[in-house]
């Protein structure tokens, strides 16, 4: 199958590697997003 | 032109969701949290005159004032992707909740302008400073209604209420089985986790400052901080206890998959993260006794008791009950859910170990606490205590994404089906007729 309509499919809450990737993925961007916004906001208050 | 069912290509419509919700969660809950410790740090420094409490009650008001962007832009956002990829679904709790909604819209507007209010008349209010700390009390306050109108949507996506007419939808769909206990497990999470955030960004600043004024500062905000993170958490697992009773008396079925099936290892993890909160805490404390102004060797010795304690309670709640690991990823050992592992079991060895570290957090809190009375020497604590503070600020975000996660993931029931509202709406947004227990969701045309 292709790769696009693979990733497509399934979901994180399925035992498939698509699955287990996107809860990675998750996971990953929560963090990041999560880290560069407290780093962002600490960098704006911080006086000079 | 309808716009049709999108989806998100690479990591799928559902990850965007919980990426949005789960990042905004972790700001609003710090805010909420923060605001309130903020609000009593200002008040105790009016009543004792101890200048760490201003200091810090200020510079926290300021964080949040900055961080509270973040906090709603995110929140925006997920509203928008909720509603662009499960239009269905958000009509229907649109439609259930409208009050609810419009209840929180308010409560979100009223909160933000008391706490700029608040940040802004600091100086202005030097002289009336009991009306100006009830600023900080009032943006708690809406915070936390604001948080209370969510946690009734939450809580009814899981244990949708038994309602059979249209005319009292709104208040059962409100206080449906599990919104007390989730809005109480939160209510207590958003100060334990702010308090470990705080511990954690005090050991931080403590490591790297190379003033000594700054120094003093930073290693009593640090003991600030761990007090409502530590003094909090062990509140926790009874109200959880509560929370989960109220999911198995309601739905069962997610009882079963967090609690005992594929999804149990979701609570593997929490008593992981528990077992490193609190044992990371005790030795803190037991570390921080030894600068107590007035020698308390006593004091200081039971509490190196207690941090053996803690260790075999916590230990005791981290062995799994069978060697069904984490099946998703193939960690299955044995035969699987038919290997039991001894100490594993829920009765009597995790309800032993949660009720033993919850008494004796609660024995070396009051023994700390009795030791602040008299004060601490600071500026003199070790390395690794301050380390140990910040590994505390990174395990309790892992503990609120792992809770977060537990919620939303006990409505796929095997994925046969998931469900977006528990036996109402499947993940495909359809509408189940049968077997839900809120009945004007039947009334809805089935997509």
């Amino acid at each position: 199958m292709d790769l696009a309509l693979l990733l497509q499919q399934e979901s994180t809450g399925d035992p498939t590697a698509i699955g287990i990737f996107r809860f990675f993925a998750g996971f990953l961007i929560i963090v990041t997003i999560y880290t560069s916004f407290l780093g962002f906001t600490y960098w704006i208050g911080k006086d000079e | 032109m309808p716009i049709g069912n999108l989806d998100v290509p690479i990591i799928g419509k559902n990850v965007i969701i919980a990426v949005l919700v789960q990042s905004h969660i972790l700001f609003a809950a710090f805010i909420i949290g923060a605001v309130l410790i903020a609000a009593t740090s200002e008040y105790l420094g009016m009543v004792t005159k101890q200048t760490y409490y201003e200091r810090f009650a200020r510079n926290l008001a300021r964080f949040v004032v900055l961080l509270f962007a973040s906090g709603a832009a995110l929140a925006i956002t997920f509203v928008l992707a909720l509603v662009t990829l499960f239009p269905v679904f958000f009509s229907i709790l649109q439609n259930i909740f409208f009050w609810v909604f419009l209840v929180e819209a308010f409560m979100f507007l009223g909160q933000i302008i008391i706490v700029y209010a608040w940040y802004n008349v600091w100086d202005k209010l030097a002289y009336r400073k009991s009306l100006h700390v009830v600023f900080g009390f009032v943006a708690g306050f809406f915070g936390l209604m604001a948080m209370t109108m969510i946690d009734a949507v939450a809580s009814f996506m899981l244990t949708p209420a038994e309602v059979t007419s249209q005319a009292d939808l709104v208040a059962r769909s409100f206080l449906n089985q599990t919104m007390v206990p989730l809005n109480m497990h939160r209510f207590i999470g958003n100060f334990s986790y702010a308090g470990f955030l705080i511990a954690g960004w005090a050991g931080w600043r403590y490591l790297r400052t190379t003033r000594e004024d700054d120094r003093e500062y930073y290693d009593w905000m640090g003991h600030f901080g761990l007090l409502w993170g530590f003094g909090f958490l062990i509140i926790q697992p009874v109200i959880g206890y509560g929370y989960l009773k109220g999911i198995r008396e309601s739905a069962p079925e997610s009882f079963n998959t967090i609690m005992l099936g594929d999804k149990s290892w979701v609570f593997n993890f929490l008593a992981l993260w528990l077992a490193v909160l609190s044992i990371a805490s005790t030795a803190y404390f037991v570390h921080k006794l030894r600068f107590a102004i007035k020698p308390m060797e006593t004091l200081r010795k039971l509490s190196v008791g207690a941090l053996g304690l803690t260790a075999l309670f916590t230990v005791l709640n981290v062995i799994p009950t069978n060697a069904n690991l984490i099946p998703q990823i193939g960690l299955v050992f044995g035969q699987g859910e038919a290997t039991k592992i001894p100490l594993g079991s829920m009765y009597p060895w995790k309800y032993i170990g949660l009720i033993g570290m919850m008494l004796v957090g609660f024995f070396v809190v009051a023994l700390y606490l009795r030791a602040s009375a008299t004060g601490f020497h600071w500026g003199r604590a070790s390395r690794w205590s301050q380390v140990a503070l910040m590994i505390c600020a990174f395990v309790v975000v892992l503990t609120m994404v792992t809770m977060g996660y537990t919620r939303e993931t006990a409505r796929r029931v095997d994925n046969d089906p998931a469900y977006l509202i528990n036996g109402c709406v499947k993940l495909d947004q359809t509408i189940v007729k049968e077997g839900c227990p809120t009945t004007p969701i039947m009334e809805g045309k089935g997509g």
